[in-house]
């Protein structure tokens, strides 16, 4: 083969090998997605793959979950600090859960690889996967009332599950005998396997093909052009400090809300987070660990990046989060964390709060808000045989200056598939008997909210069902005079004999009963009384809106006889509103 | 009088392209109009008579016209589609809202959901359930059918779909309801989730049969529309028309069947490089088509393109490889398998806010054009690099018809790339090429390393009017040792639409664990599937012996989510077939994914069957033998930049028509011809082989 190769860096070679180790770790997770078992990692996409230079910073990462963004980031290194750096050989692969080790909730089980090239430690490459069960005292894991970590599954501290390549036969026993759901579990660690074992053969490859010091050199540059784009993003947001106050509803053993407090400084080219202030940590599954309130901080300032900047070392350096140890965004040993998520997409929501006393025109109103965890456990079909299934449930994203939000949909941090209908039933047993848009559960606003979303679950046999949500207190905010949306509602036999819940449950269901979540919509943007009566129109026609809520929140008549806007009564109605509205903030200027 | 014609017309964005062969000699014409978005017939029957004219011979001595077009996609695309109606299950009026509740970008807080092409107020429930055993919970409500009717009437709605849970398992429910609308309202156009798709995951369903009805009006107009029209011309034998599949099917069944034929244009490149690569004598082939706007990446196994079970239509393209998930509308129909870059001769190079310079998606397409072309076009492109580098002709562009400025290349490399780089212009273009070929190196690896296949083991067709430009250095990349090259590489794609077998696919699910799998009932669907395909053949006009059956099922071990196909043995299966089966699933498993785990049990999932009609291949005509040294072949010299080298070099130029069967070209060296330019690399050489097709090898 001819010689393409050339061992110095320029600007266009470096470019190639940024596009290369990308690619690389794009790679991974395409391999991981096609091995694996599990709905959750297969068509949900819960995994994220990285790639990490020897001083593990990371380089390249491929992910479908923001809420990874700060996982791998922060857990690798301290996962490597852990075991060693100095044990690790050609051929190991380093397994761990656990999320006071620098890691997140223990369903996410991150597999870490060194990468040799000449007896010489050149790399890392990890893959970290939500499993759908790793033990503890409820299905699922991380949905239920557990008061520390040892109510929520195996911990496993870094381990030595491959050496030689090789699966330590042992150690896989060892966890699989700890876990409701061993079959999926093999099949999805097998496939981390594969994940991480391509990520070997491409980096290899790679610096096979440019040598050792081009590559160091390439890496450099590539987190420093990173960095470079990023300060360039972060220009664009005026400097100064912004702060917000977000609450959730309970922690699920009392009813007493949890307060987030947010201060964000921004300065030249950085973003520093600073979550003084929070609540303390408590002895329930919702304590966010410090990676996880990390990833989702970090969202938040990616989400204002406009160009398409990689997330690598040169990103992280632009954002400091401080979050006080002990405190409910940055727990302590031995508290719970299996739903951790909850309270680290509260401090994300919170952090857009505080954003948006900024720049309101780039952001958007509250979304449903929560990540709405839902677990079910109980005998299968198969007389012995013990099911575990879990999902989360999407709702309203917020309204935008120019845009309303989206109809059912996961917001932000969250982007996991629904399971579809068919294969629930053909699988589990149980029946989904709704599956619905919620009518009038949007923020109202000139730019709506967009509607939640409801789904009613039936039993065959009885099972244990449980809820690690949020949102049934307080509503998903308006922007800029827009209203709140319909706060989420979690109902037992929502037709025959309503019974409501607060939004964290664990209960002993019967085959008579029906369980219906619902997800809040999304905050509206602008005064209601601005909305264009023609989209008014159209929300009424397709049944989003009924005709009441457009006439008494927007202030538009509608002729139902006839389908058609009254103008007439339409414009006398908004005046009204818009002098009511007018004449408010006049007092509420008052002194 | 002798029917010894064969037409291929592929309607695209820009062109219409028609390729006419003479099967009596293989003679090929190629021709194109421009595309007439009004009325695309207009520009069919304009090439039809027109390559007739040509020709000289009149449209009764044709045999066949095969048809690639994008008049499905573009009804979904432009949103152009009929007013349809959907018919769902009580409690799951949502199905095309929610959709799979996903964002296709994550960090654009500006996003949107691709709206569904039914809005909700013609969505309508209807009291009816089964479970996933096909046993009905709550009989169908026939008056709430004949209420949804009337107020579907009132909408002007002209096409209904109907989706019910499980209709994959038990279709009684969506056929008494077909019964109903066929006696209450005859001329309404109805699409049964249960006949268009029946696989289990209602979304990925509805969205199939949803879509089959939005185009199938549109379609069936269309295509009435042209069948008239060469009826008129004297033309009364079929039209056939290409499907996503890669093989073709009659208009009778594509009216019926629209679904079949969205990604009707792209698969007829993969099937061109599947014919191309067998004539030279490689079963295995990746086929590499780059065009003006992207590179499009295909594979070929035992003479047989890729095939995937499933897609999306309306995706956008990332800036990545291919097509970002959950952005478009789900199809589950059977589809070519292709990657497609944002890597074309007019895509963009452009300096990002970090300072690194980068290539596409954005594209300057026909107009403004890449800079050098001179249509108004400033910003540097791809071709612009090339003819930086000595590897395009100015002079010689698509045969002489378009003139490049040099001058306005350079300048625009140099203001937009190399100063801000701190290089000279030749070093940022071939920085553009350079990185042009990592992301098509990429899009490579993901059809064939990440399908279990190592790139090693092929060879490379390339083909598009930029194709064999780049070849070359794409096969160095992935230590390809074979590239070939087709004559007439710019439409060489349409000629798949003249070597493409007729193709029908059916599959139904049925999940069973495989051990306790009644042979006999798998047996009874796979009969049932034959004698619908040998009906369906038998209407095309095949004989049976020209029939291939591939029974296969989908399988996956229990508990995971996916699926993979599993043929069954030649000989169908005995009393050892289960064995046989798990064991084909462990293997397949094991190449795929790179492990297997035999001691796990594995159920079936889905019973399919594709059905082929072997179609009479056209022979291309040869060209002579050599009986003169290559030399007579040679046009002129140029300066050529080759960055092994990071230098130019002289290459000697060729001219591809004038070349001869036998002729050997050692690189360097440029092989010109009218719509394309081969660059072959110092340390290469290319042989002529039978047709003219030039087969490039390392020395």
């Amino acid at each position: 083969m001819s010689d393409f190769t050339n061992q110095d860096l320029d600007p266009i070679r470096l470019e190639v090998i940024r596009n290369r180790l990308n690619a690389a770790a794009n790679e991974m997770a395409v391999a991981l997605q096609r091995a694996a078992y599990s709905t959750n990692i297969k068509t949900r996409l819960d995994f994220s793959c990285a790639i990490f230079d020897s001083s593990v910073r990371v380089i390249a990462q491929s992910f479908s979950q923001p809420n990874h963004l700060g996982s791998l980031a922060h857990f690798v290194p301290q996962m490597i600090a852990d075991y060693g750096l100095k044990r690790l050989q050609s051929g190991d692969g380093i397994l761990s859960n656990d999320g006071h080790r620098g890691g997140v909730h223990l369903n996410d089980v991150c597999l870490v690889s060194p990468v040799f090239y000449k007896d010489t430690l050149v790399a890392f490459v990890a893959a970290i996967a939500h499993h759908v069960d790793v033990g503890g005292s409820t299905p699922g894991s991380l949905v239920g009332l557990s008061k520390e970590i040892y109510q929520e599954g195996l911990r496993i501290p870094p381990v030595r599950l491959l050496a030689d390549g090789q699966l330590n036969d042992d150690i896989f026993g060892l966890i699989m005998n700890n876990l409701r759901s061993p079959k999926e579990t093999a099949g999805d660690l097998r496939a981390q396997v594969a994940s991480v074992n391509r990520g070997i053969r491409q980096l290899t490859e790679i610096i096979a093909r440019y040598g050792r010091t081009t590559i160091t050199q390439a890496v450099e540059e590539m987190l420093n052009h990173t960095e470079r784009q990023v300060k360039e993003e972060i220009a664009k947001i005026p400097r100064g400090i912004y702060t917000a106050e977000g609450y959730m509803d309970n922690d699920g053993l009392t009813d007493e809300p949890i307060k987030i407090c947010v201060k964000i400084t921004v300065t030249d080219g950085k973003v520093i987070y600073d979550l003084h202030g929070s609540d303390s940590q408590r002895p329930c599954p919702i304590n966010a660990t410090y990676a996880m309130t990390l990833s989702n901080c970090a969202y938040t300032l990616r989400a204002l990046m406009e160009a398409d900047v990689l997330v690598n070392d040169g990103f992280y350096r632009a954002i400091e989060v401080i979050a006080p140890p002990g405190s409910i965004v940055n727990a302590h040993h031995p508290a719970a964390i299996g739903g951790g998520w909850e309270t680290a997409f509260r401090v994300l929501e919170t952090c857009f709060q505080a954003f948006a006393s900024a720049i309101p025109e780039r952001l958007t109103a509250g979304s449903k808000g929560c990540l709405c965890n839902i677990a079910l456990g109980g005998e299968s079909r198969r007389p012995g045989d013990f099911f575990v299934f879990y999902e989360s449930m999407g709702g309203g994203y917020g309204a935008r200056l120019a845009k309303d939000g989206i109809d059912a949909i996961q917001p932000h941090a969250q982007n996991t598939e629904n399971s579809p209908v068919e294969e629930i039933e053909a699988n589990y047993p149980f029946r989904i008997v709704r599956y619905e848009l919620i009518p009038d559960s949007e923020g109202a606003g000139r730019f709506r909210g967009g509607l939640g979303l409801r789904r009613d679950y039936a039993f065959d046999h009885p099972v244990v069902f449980s809820v690690l949500a949020d949102r049934a207190k307080f509503p998903p905010w308006g922007l800029a005079d827009g209203l709140p949306a319909r706060p989420a509602k979690y109902i037992l036999n929502p037709d025959a004999n309503p019974q409501e819940f607060p939004s964290k449950l664990s209960l002993e269901l019967q085959t008579s009963d029906i369980f219906s979540i619902q997800m809040g919509g999304g905050g509206g943007y602008g005064p209601p009384w601005l909305r264009q009566p023609s989209h008014l129109l159209d929300d009424v026609l397709a049944e989003k809106i009924s005709v009441e809520r457009a006439r008494d929140v927007y202030g538009v008549v509608i002729d139902s006889a006839h389908m058609i806007v009254d103008e007439d009564a339409t414009r006398v109605l908004r005046e009204n509103m818009c002098r009511q509205a007018e004449s408010f903030e006049r007092i509420s200027d008052e002194p | 009088m002798s029917r010894r014609y064969r037409l291929g017309v592929d309607i695209g964005g820009t062109f219409t392209d028609g390729v006419l062969i003479d099967e009596s000699n293989g003679t090929l014409q190629i021709d194109k109009v421009l595309t007439t978005p009004q009325d695309p017939s207009e520009g069919f029957l304009t090439i039809t008579q027109r390559l007739a004219a040509e020709a000289n011979l009149s449209l009764d001595q044709l045999h066949s016209i095969i048809h690639a077009t994008t008049i499905a996609t573009n009804a979904v695309l432009e949103r152009r589609g009929a007013r349809a109606g959907l018919l769902v299950t009580q409690g799951f009026r949502d199905i095309l809202e929610i959709g799979r509740q996903i964002r296709h970008e994550l960090y654009n807080l500006q996003t949107e959901k691709i709206p569904p092409l039914i809005p909700r107020q013609r969505c309508i429930e209807i009291p009816e359930r089964m479970d996933h055993r096909g046993e009905v919970l709550l009989p169908l409500d026939e008056a709430a059918v004949a209420g949804a009717l009337s107020t579907l009437r009132t909408q002007q709605v002209e096409s209904i779909a109907i989706c019910f849970l499980h209709a994959y398992r038990n279709p009684v429910h969506e056929q008494r309801a077909a019964e109903l609308i066929q006696s209450l309202w005859p001329e309404a156009t109805v699409s049964l989730s249960s006949e268009i798709a029946p696989e289990i995951r209602e979304y990925w369903r509805a969205s199939t049969t949803v879509t089959n009805a939005y185009v199938a009006p549109t379609v069936r107009t269309y295509l009435d529309k042209i069948e008239q029209k060469l009826s008129r011309e004297g033309f009364d034998k079929s039209v056939y028309i290409m499907q996503s599949s890669g093989g073709i099917m009659t208009a009778a069944a594509a009216k019926e069947r629209p679904i079949h034929m969205i990604e009707s244009g792209p698969a007829a490149g993969v099937a061109a490089a599947a014919y191309l690569s067998e004539l030279v004598g490689f079963p295995n082939a990746l086929s590499f088509d780059m065009g003006g706007t992207t590179a499009k990446m295909g594979l070929i196994r035992d003479h047989q393109p890729n095939v995937l079970s499933e897609f999306e239509v309306g995706a956008h393209s990332g800036s990545g490889a291919g097509l970002v998930r959950g952005s478009g509308y789900p199809i589950l129909a059977s589809v070519v398998d292709l990657v497609e870059v944002g890597a074309g001769g007019g895509s963009l190079a452009w300096m990002d806010s970090g300072g690194l310079m980068r290539v596409g998606p954005q594209s300057a397409g026909a107009e403004p054009g890449p800079a050098c072309c001179g249509q108004g076009g400033t910003k540097p492109t791809i071709t612009d690099a090339n003819l930086m580098l000595g590897r395009l002709n100015p002079d010689y562009f698509l045969g002489g018809r378009i003139q490049l400025d040099k001058e306005a290349a350079h300048t625009a490399i140099n203001v937009h790339c190399a100063q801000a780089l701190g290089m000279d212009v030749v070093e940022a273009a071939s920085g553009i090429v350079d990185i042009a070929t990592v992301t098509m190196v990429h899009a490579m690896r993901l059809v064939s390393v990440q399908r279990g296949y190592d790139p090693r083991e092929f060879c490379l067709v390339s083909f598009g009017g930029a194709g064999p430009v780049h070849a070359n250095q794409l096969a160095a990349e992935l230590g390809i040792p074979t590239v070939v090259i087709p004559p007439s590489p710019g439409v060489a794609s349409a000629l798949g639409m003249l070597v493409s077998n007729l193709r029908h696919d059916y599959r139904v699910t049925r999940i069973h664990p495989l051990a306790e799998v009644e042979l006999d009932e798998l047996d009874t669907i796979w009969r049932d599937f034959t004698a619908q395909a040998t009906d369906a053949l038998m209407d095309e006009g095949l004989a049976e012996d020209k029939m291939l059956f591939n029974p296969y099922l989908d399988m996956r071990y229990i508990g995971q989510s996916w699926k993979l196909p599993i043929s069954l043995p030649d000989d169908g299966l005995d009393a050892t077939g289960v064995a046989w089966l798990k064991n084909a699933f462990d293997r397949q498993h094991e190449h795929l994914y790179g492990f297997s785990v035999p001691e796990e049990p594995v159920e079936i999932v889905n019973v399919g069957l594709s059905a082929i009609g072997l179609v009479r291949k056209p022979q291309l005509r040869d060209v002579p033998g050599a009986s003169q040294p290559v030399a007579a072949a040679r046009k002129c010299a140029r300066q050529v930049y080759f960055a092994e080298l990071k230098d130019f070099m002289e290459c000697p130029v060729f001219d591809r028509h004038a070349l001869q069967q036998g002729h050997v070209v050692e690189g360097p060296a440029v092989v010109e011809e009218m719509d394309s330019t081969t660059v072959i690399h110092p340390g290469y050489m290319a042989s002529v082989a039978r047709y003219g097709i030039l087969i490039l090898q390392q020395q």
